[in-house]
């Protein structure tokens, strides 16, 4: 009975995963970088060339956020795109 | 059966082969031995162990065919899952790169934006006087409204 309940325990076939599986995609570490905060005027200044470098500061970090984000867009519609064409 | 798994694919299609072959030869056998006077005896027996072995040779048989086209199927996927790794590396790279490139441009032009400032700077600032208040209106534009919230 013992052999018999061993055999039977080889014969199982179980439960087997399917060795398939798709690993999320890394995202570029660029994208991970939040946006930073814009720069600010300082109080005691009087002169107008500062707050024009300061304007145009902030005009740069806008650009360069708007790179990040754009790429995000760009990054997950491709990935959507591949991850879809998989059947 | 899965014990099945760690025998070579083509022995195991050969065992189950022999085994359905063997079956019908002696299933033939078995319907030969009426003829044949000292096998007349074994003819029940025969019979019996020839349609085991079919039966059991085909149902290895089908289990072995349906293996197969599994195995082939997680193959394919496996090709495909590969394909898309693949790619999805080649998108981060052309995105990586595309960052990098427009990230650069924007400090260039920042940078000849700071020379062009510098450039009039004295001419600027002689010819404007600046309140303090467009220092404050300035700065509480450039504050962020969600951290003023905290």
């Amino acid at each position: 009975m013992k052999k018999l309940l061993l055999i039977s325990l080889l014969l199982l076939t179980g439960c087997q995963a399917v060795p398939v599986v798709e690993k999320f995609p890394d995202v570029p570490k660029e994208l991970l970088v939040s946006c930073p905060d814009l720069s600010k005027v300082e109080s005691n200044t009087a002169k107008l060339s500062d707050v024009l470098e300061v304007v145009s500061t902030n005009y740069s970090k806008y650009y360069e956020c708007k790179v990040k984000i754009d790429n995000w867009i760009e990054w997950y519609n491709s990935q959507q795109k591949i991850f879809n064409s998989i059947k | 059966m899965w014990l099945l798994h760690f025998v070579p694919d083509n022995l195991l299609h050969y065992v189950i082969n022999a085994f359905l072959f063997s079956g019908i030869g002696l299933y033939i056998l078995g319907l030969l031995s009426n003829f044949i006077r000292f096998m007349t005896p074994y003819k029940e027996m025969i019979r019996i162990i020839s349609t085991l072995l079919i039966i059991v040779s085909i149902y290895f048989y089908g289990r072995y065919t349906t293996d197969q086209e599994w195995r082939a199927k997680v193959e394919a996927a496996q090709a495909q899952v590969a394909a898309a790794e693949a790619k999805a590396q080649q998108v981060n790279t052309q995105v990586e790169t595309k960052i990098v490139t427009q990230t650069q441009v924007i400090h260039d032009k920042q940078i000849v934006i700071q020379h062009e400032i510098q450039a009039v700077e004295k001419q600027i600032d002689s010819e404007c006087k600046l309140d303090p208040v467009v220092v404050k209106i300035v700065n509480d534009a450039a504050q962020n409204p969600n951290e003023v919230k905290k």
